[in-house]
């Protein structure tokens, strides 16, 4: 993402006024396998679903499954931000969803599985309680009983 | 999500890439660049202890593209725009067709629902809201509500030209599109008068969707 000091006045306004949950530490996990062995999900905040599901909304705090077997050509974007170039995404989606790269080092061994379904959340959000107290946790369930040992989480 | 950002919210392990708005791993059919930044982000599981937040060990940004992209209301209008939105969209078309062919099918539209074979009935909308009537669409499903469905409608016609501007020109970049898109085309001027509308209302959902649209 870009440095601050490289964007316009307004944008880097925009930005430090953004709201932003402040944090001392993080829960830290370390691994228990190799990436070998160790099955990802990718949960994106670009607003990314497959074509013929809900669209998001404004201030939209659900999610989205993407079943990760979804051809890259039918995941689309309805993102609320004009705040991004969305020319890259029309190109190749995997510039904010590498879901064809993380299929590749898969299949060179270099990681163990994908897991059977990506999680996709919109960004640019200011309100995020619902995503904190509800959405969040429900996709952090279903990743744990989906097996998943890594979240790969791409902006855009 | 800037780095000034991740240094508060302090997520376990975070990779900081020095790319524009848009452009998270880095550029578009660059599978070689997209690795380098995926196996970045996977060396992070290493880590032994965290919070963590590493640099992108390459400062190569993409340098022909601005780091955010340029609003419509940045944009002036240049002289000799199309009058006729609707005949605009039919050659377009043709050129998103040609998009089609040389994708094998890629396509960022779809968010109306409704098929670009029937975008000519989508622009009539448009116009008719942008004239301030009372417009309505037999398609716009129950549970959207107008405002949202607008800026869906707008996303697909914006989509038919940018990626029919990639057929014809497959090197532009987003800001060229852009800039052409808000000075040179009927439909962008017609996206500007719905942005207008949207804005003067004291709806909160309509000014969100003008936002959406064009700011």
């Amino acid at each position: 993402m870009p440095r601050l000091d490289r964007l316009p006045q307004l944008n880097r306004n925009n930005l430090l006024m953004l709201p932003v949950q402040i944090n001392d530490t993080a829960p830290f996990t370390r691994p228990t396998r190799p990436l070998s062995a160790c099955r990802l999900a990718i949960v994106t905040t670009a607003g990314l679903h497959r074509r013929d599901d809900r669209p998001f909304g404004p201030a939209d705090q659900t999610y989205r499954v993407i079943p990760s077997d979804t051809p890259a050509a039918d995941i689309i974007q309805s993102h609320t931000s004009l705040g991004f170039d969305r020319v890259p995404t029309m190109r190749d989606v995997n510039i904010s969803f590498p879901i064809d790269r993380v299929r590749e080092l898969v299949a060179r061994g270099e990681l163990g599985t994908v897991a059977p379904r990506c999680y996709s959340f919109m960004g640019a959000q200011r309100d995020l309680k619902r995503i904190e107290g509800e959405t969040g946790p429900e996709v952090g369930r279903r990743l744990r009983s989906e097996g998943v040992d890594l979240a790969l989480i791409t902006p855009t | 999500m800037v780095r000034e950002h991740t240094e508060k919210t302090k997520p376990p392990r975070a990779l900081f890439v020095p790319f524009p708005f848009g452009y998270a791993m880095g550029r578009p059919n660059d599978p070689e660049l997209q690795h380098r930044v995926l196996r970045a982000a996977l060396d992070l599981f290493a880590e032994p202890a965290g919070p963590v937040l590493r640099d992108f060990p390459d400062d190569a940004e993409p340098g022909d593209q601005p780091p955010a992209p340029v609003q419509a209301s940045g944009i002036p209008t240049t002289a000799g725009v199309p009058e006729d939105p609707a005949l605009e969209t039919t050659q377009m078309r043709r050129y998103h067709e040609q998009w089609l062919a040389a994708s094998g099918g890629r396509t960022a539209f779809g968010l109306s629902g409704i098929p670009a074979t029937r975008f000519r009935g989508v622009v009539r909308f448009i116009q008719s809201f942008a004239a301030g009537e009372d417009a309505e669409l037999d398609e716009r499903p129950a549970d959207v509500p107008l405002p949202n469905f607008i800026r869906y409608c707008a996303d697909d016609w914006k989509t038919l030209y940018f990626e029919g501007h990639m057929a014809m020109k497959p090197a532009a970049g987003g800001d060229e599109i852009a800039r052409w898109f808000w000075a040179e085309t009927a439909a962008g001027q017609l996206l500007r008068r719905v942005r207008d509308r949207l804005d003067a209302s004291d709806d909160p959902r309509w000014k969100a969707a003008a936002f959406g649209v064009a700011r």
